[in-house]
């Protein structure tokens, strides 16, 4: 392994790395707004929500990522790097939606109903109550999401967004060098996914001691 | 206050409520009994609309609870309710629990809601717990923090839905005074139990359920003593001699 040849493109790495991160954060809080939504509108008490929750669900979590990503790039923006952050988003609010629905599912009803009995709207309900305690329950479900968002976040390389696998893929065909490049480009995605995981673990601790 | 006027309910087939009427005047203490299964949980928890009634109509204060243009959050606000499982918050502290409704549904300041909740506490007598959470209560002392949060809202009606089944036996006297104490003060408390002590001692009427109907209703002496119904007075050697 000639890892030296690799890292003679160090520039195209390290920018490579810098939009993996900007994608990943920004499709990591956008697919948790959204997917916390999502997983609201399925369970609220109104049908025609529920319905439009579960067609978002079933469609997206069915069909292939890179068919979304090539989708919104050839019907939305030509910019890969933003028709890919967009692509990861909608492909990831629906399995978080999921994730979330079966936590908020596992606390108790009575805990929604003293909170209504009370005189609290749904939403209230929802937000101080019931939300609080399902996230202790959706933490490491969500950490798995999460980390498959960051290896997912290689598709983008497919709409030329300037990803750490889209360099790659650019110093491969420079240098010929292919396996020694994908093995060396395969140790940063770890440097990104291996703290990540240590960060679930430490929350999935931090939040089972709060009572 | 309250009235039921041929109320039915039905879950899918099951008909859980059969032509109840039934009328609860202001400061009245009445006390749902029946076997289990009777329907008397479904009849306290119709009155503030945690279950719809199927037909007739149910009144509280005159509005009807299951009119769609009756706000039902404001109805509530004067409805506290105690859960057999009491249901307090895990994830927040006891004065946390009680402070939470009157700040955001009355909009109360954190310092008034807390003075306010901290008198509560002090009246079901467990001031020194406002700072712990509900995991390191015992299920009395739980059960009389949710008192107290009902109580915060400053409430007309409390409902009371099987307070003790839950609790330890030692525990029960506890949460009964505290009850026995609201209803000496003039509280409309409407409770579903088997505790005949605390029946006796501050109920003005004793309603017998079976199968969805209120098949009796009487003075809690009358009732024990020389139960009209032939279902009633089985039910009550049943729960005399175990």
């Amino acid at each position: 392994m000639d890892f030296a040849r690799v890292w003679a493109y160090s520039d195209m790495i390290i920018e490579g790395l810098q939009v993996t991160m900007l994608a990943s954060v920004i499709a990591l809080l956008a697919s948790l707004f959204f997917g916390t939504l999502v997983a609201v509108m399925r369970i609220s008490p109104f049908k025609s929500l529920n319905w439009l929750g579960s067609a978002y669900v079933e469609f997206f979590r069915n069909i292939p990522l890179l068919l979304i990503i090539l989708s919104v790039f050839f019907i939305f923006t030509p910019k890969g790097w933003i028709a890919g952050t967009i692509g990861l988003t909608i492909y990831t609010t629906a399995f978080i939606a999921e994730a979330i629905r079966a936590g908020i599912q596992s606390i108790p009803k009575g805990q929604m109903e003293a909170a209504r009995s009370t005189g609290l709207t749904y939403g209230q309900a929802m937000i101080l109550i019931i939300l609080p305690q399902a996230i202790k329950v959706v933490i490491p479900p969500l950490g798995n999401q999460f980390l498959n968002l960051v290896k997912n976040s290689s598709l983008l390389a497919m709409v030329a967004g300037g990803d750490l696998m889209y360099q790659a893929d650019l110093i491969s065909s420079i240098t010929f060098k292919t396996m020694d490049t994908y093995v060396f480009i395969a140790g940063f995605y770890l440097i990104l996914t291996i703290p990540l995981s240590f960060l679930v673990k430490y929350l999935e601790k931090r939040f089972a001691l709060s009572g | 206050m309250i009235v039921f006027n041929k109320v039915n309910k039905y879950f899918g087939d099951f008909h859980v409520l059969k032509d109840i009427d039934l009328t609860i005047t202001k400061g009245e203490v009445v006390v749902v009994i029946g076997p289990s299964g009777s329907g008397k949980s479904t009849l306290l928890r119709c009155i503030n609309h945690l279950e719809t009634i199927s037909d007739g109509s149910l009144t509280v204060n005159d509005i009807p609870v299951n009119d769609k243009k009756t706000d039902i959050n404001k109805l509530r606000r004067n409805i506290g309710m105690v859960f057999q499982h009491f249901h307090l918050y895990p994830h927040k502290t006891v004065l946390e629990n009680i402070i939470l409704a009157p700040m955001k549904v009355l909009g109360k300041s954190e310092a008034e809601a807390k003075e306010t909740a901290k008198k509560y506490l002090e009246k079901v007598g467990i001031l020194e717990k406002a700072d712990s959470y509900p995991s390191q209560l015992s299920g009395g002392q739980q059960q009389r923090v949710a008192i107290a949060r009902g109580l915060a809202m400053s409430p007309e009606i409390m409902l009371f839905d099987e307070p003790t089944s839950a609790l330890d036996p030692e525990m029960i006297g506890e949460v009964l005074d505290v009850m026995k104490t609201l209803a000496h003060e003039g509280m409309t408390m409407v409770v579903v139990t088997h505790e005949m002590g605390f029946a006796k001692e501050v109920a003005d009427r004793i309603v017998f359920m079976d199968e969805g109907r209120v098949l009796e209703e009487s003075k809690p002496s009358e009732f024990y003593e020389n139960p009209r119904e032939e279902r009633a007075k089985l039910f009550l050697s049943r729960i005399l001699n175990h």
